[in-house]
């Protein structure tokens, strides 16, 4: 199988040894929680109690306007505390681990597709192009794109996350044959999927460097996101969780999730619950020291105490004791200038996946010129589209932060027609 | 957050590295009159850089450099040094530091000295060029187009002209140590060149084409004035290629996504 000859990407000094490398452990930490994705407003109401016990898979929240979408509980367990912002908007659901509480079934005969993931919280797991939401409860895509690969350094390879569970794969895989879309798999060149998708998969052979594996520069590329025509993105072991629950009608408990970064004595991948708590998962294996904790990859991580929605990656990097601060001129300049310009060089064009012409995009951002940028396909990509050109240009302010308030601006005008 | 090095100061000094075999080949054909050259260009950039930075807390850059070799290198000869004061200012000034320092400018800052200098003292004669410093730009575009800080694209798209001129045996010879040259400190900068994949190939081809004309058709032009006036024209003209480039690249994505 081939790729396209016009994919390139940047290879990535290594951070150690690769967790993939390593044999994936199940671990389910005392502590869970469901939160929103950064920047992701949900307003929700309470469908149990604080204290109350709930199985694995149980529906805790409903959205308030969408009533038919719930969030279900990652572990069977207590409800610790729940912390809702004014306007019940969701901070955070906590949950205790609680052995003695079963999993909970669901119906999975007579409900449609839709219904049956808005009900067993698997329609989350979906990320919707423009704008990176969770889609709407009646949105219908224009096409679906598989993710079977992730190129993101250290990220667990999805036919790993998958490994034994090909059965469910392939269920799933025909389950999303009930949306009336284009359907794409997407695939290592090198590393086909380990099941022969139904005929209706156009299966897309990727060259495995980084951004190339990322959704967003494939949808640029095969099938273009608009808000007329809406483009999901789902990761393999969602689609085998999907299977799973239709054979089964019990949500699948864990996750596969790899554990990098320099405060670590060794890389790792973990089984963990969705939205585990990620000291829990680093705990044993850290070195004495101070570090942070990201949920996500070195490129795109936040500080978080739990492992966001879309997540499959937690990051430790040694935190740097703080040297001496700069000289009062250099500190006087770096205020008060605007700052450097990004200079056209290949190592932009190739962080940028050579898809785009990369200083128009760069340009677009900068000038908040949303036509420009709509025009250049930007509506397709997402802040970690571009999280390879900011580590690689060290640009400021951050291509992913311009980006987002782009998207953030087109997604305001078109929420008001 | 890590952060990788392709920033402006990293990529002005990779240029300065790229030019290094060139100046040094210079240098040594030129002796201390170059050397005095080189010097005094590199403190009338740098003064600039500093009153910007001064006036308008615009941090300077390595650039301000690269721009004063190649005035050194390029500049007519004869010229007094308050001339030389007069055309470093406006090349630097009017086409970089106000437009907020390199990065944000439209046009190379040397270039548009050596045009000032070129159309405002005309009765200066032109440098001549040693072969061996000619032959330096190929290490220097090599050492560019190898850390990508200039495009290999610009370079094959004017080499594949230069070919065909040469095949031809149009009289482009004389001006080729010169060009090379001109090349290599003015046409790539990855600035004021070109941007997109198509639009680096046009570029190329777009400078060749210039200086085969001027070569063929200019009579009483010398060889470097040939190569900076074909850097000028070319550099205006990149933006019109980059449109061209974007255009054509979105009516084919047009075509192809509907």
């Amino acid at each position: 199988m081939r790729f396209s000859p016009l994919s390139s990407g940047l290879i990535l000094p290594p951070s150690g040894a690769a967790p993939a490398q390593t044999t994936a452990t199940e671990n389910l930490t005392a502590e869970a929680a469901l939160t929103p994705a950064p920047n992701e407003e949900l307003r929700v109401d309470l469908l149990v109690a604080e204290d109350a016990k709930v199985a694995q898979g149980q529906p805790v929240l409903r959205l308030r306007s969408a009533p038919d979408i719930v969030l279900v509980a990652p572990m069977a367990g207590r409800v610790a505390r729940v912390d809702l912002r004014p306007g019940r908007r969701l901070s955070q659901v906590v949950f205790f681990q609680d052995d003695h509480c079963n999993r909970h079934a669901f119906d999975t005969k007579s409900p449609a597709l839709p219904a049956l993931l808005q009900a067993s919280g698997l329609w989350r797991s979906i990320c919707s192009r423009p704008f990176g939401r969770m889609p709407r409860a009646t949105e219908s895509p224009a096409a679906i794109f598989v993710m079977g690969i992730d190129t993101t350094p250290d990220a667990p390879p999805p036919w790993a996350a998958i490994a034994g569970r090909e059965d469910d794969f392939s269920r799933g895989l025909a389950a999303l044959t009930a949306f009336p879309a284009k359907l794409f798999l997407c695939e290592p060149a090198h590393q086909p999927s380990p099941i022969q998708p139904p005929a209706t998969f156009t299966r897309l052979p990727i060259r495995p460097i980084h951004p190339q594996g990322l959704a967003g520069w494939q949808i640029h590329r095969h099938f273009p996101a608009t808000p007329s025509a809406p483009v999901w993105e789902i990761h393999a072991e969602d689609v085998a969780d999907i299977g799973g629950l239709l054979a089964t009608g019990y949500l699948p408990a864990t996750r596969l999730v790899s554990l990098s970064g320099d405060a670590l004595r060794a890389p790792a991948m973990m089984h963990c619950q969705k939205g585990a708590d990620l000291r829990g998962l680093g705990q044993s294996l850290l070195r004495p020291g101070p570090h942070e904790v990201l949920s996500g990859s070195i490129l795109t991580g936040l500080p978080a105490h739990w492992l966001g929605v879309h997540d499959r990656q937690a990051t430790f990097p040694t935190l740097r004791a703080t040297t001496k601060p700069p000289h009062w001129f250099a500190a006087a300049l770096e205020r008060a200038a605007r700052h450097a310009p990004i200079i056209p060089s290949a190592a932009l064009d190739q962080s940028l996946g050579g898809a785009v012409p990369a200083a128009a995009l760069i340009r677009a951002l900068a000038t908040a010129d949303t036509e420009g940028f709509t025009r250049l396909g930007g509506l397709s990509l997402l802040a970690e589209d571009v999280a390879l050109a900011d580590y690689a240009t060290g640009a400021r302010p951050r291509l992913a932060t311009q980006l987002r308030a782009i998207l953030h601006k087109i997604a305001a005008e078109e929420d008001a027609l | 957050m890590k952060r990788g090095l392709w920033d402006r100061e990293i990529i002005a000094l990779l240029l300065l590295l790229a030019m290094l075999p060139m100046v040094l080949a210079w240098l040594a054909y030129g002796g201390l009159d170059a050397a005095g050259r080189l010097a005094f260009t590199l403190i009338t950039s740098g003064l600039w850089h500093l009153v910007f930075m001064l006036a308008r807390a615009q941090p300077p850059s390595f650039a301000g450099a690269v721009t004063a070799i190649a005035v050194a290198m390029l500049a007519p000869a004869d010229l007094t040094l308050w001339q030389l004061v007069l055309g470093i200012s406006f090349g630097s000034v009017m086409a970089e530091l106000v437009f907020g320092g390199w990065g944000r400018n439209v046009l190379n800052p040397a270039t548009v000295t050596l045009a000032f200098l070129g159309f405002g003292f005309p009765t200066a004669p032109w440098h001549d060029f040693a072969l061996p410093v000619a032959w330096a730009a190929i290490p220097a575009l090599a050492i560019g187009a190898l850390y990508g800080v200039m495009s290999w694209r610009l370079i094959l798209g004017a080499l594949a002209v230069l070919g065909v001129a040469l095949a031809a045996h149009l009289p482009v010879t004389a001006a080729l140590p010169s060009t090379a040259i001109v090349f290599a400190l003015l046409v790539t900068d990855p600035v004021a060149s070109a941007h997109t994949r198509a639009g680096s190939w046009l570029n190329g081809a777009l400078f060749a084409a210039l200086v085969t004309l001027f070569a063929t058709q200019w009579h009483s032009a010398a060889p470097a004035q040939i190569a900076v006036s074909a850097a000028l024209l070319t550099s205006l003209a990149a933006p019109l290629l980059d449109e061209a480039a974007i255009a054509f690249w979105l009516s084919r994505r047009r075509k192809r996504h509907g």
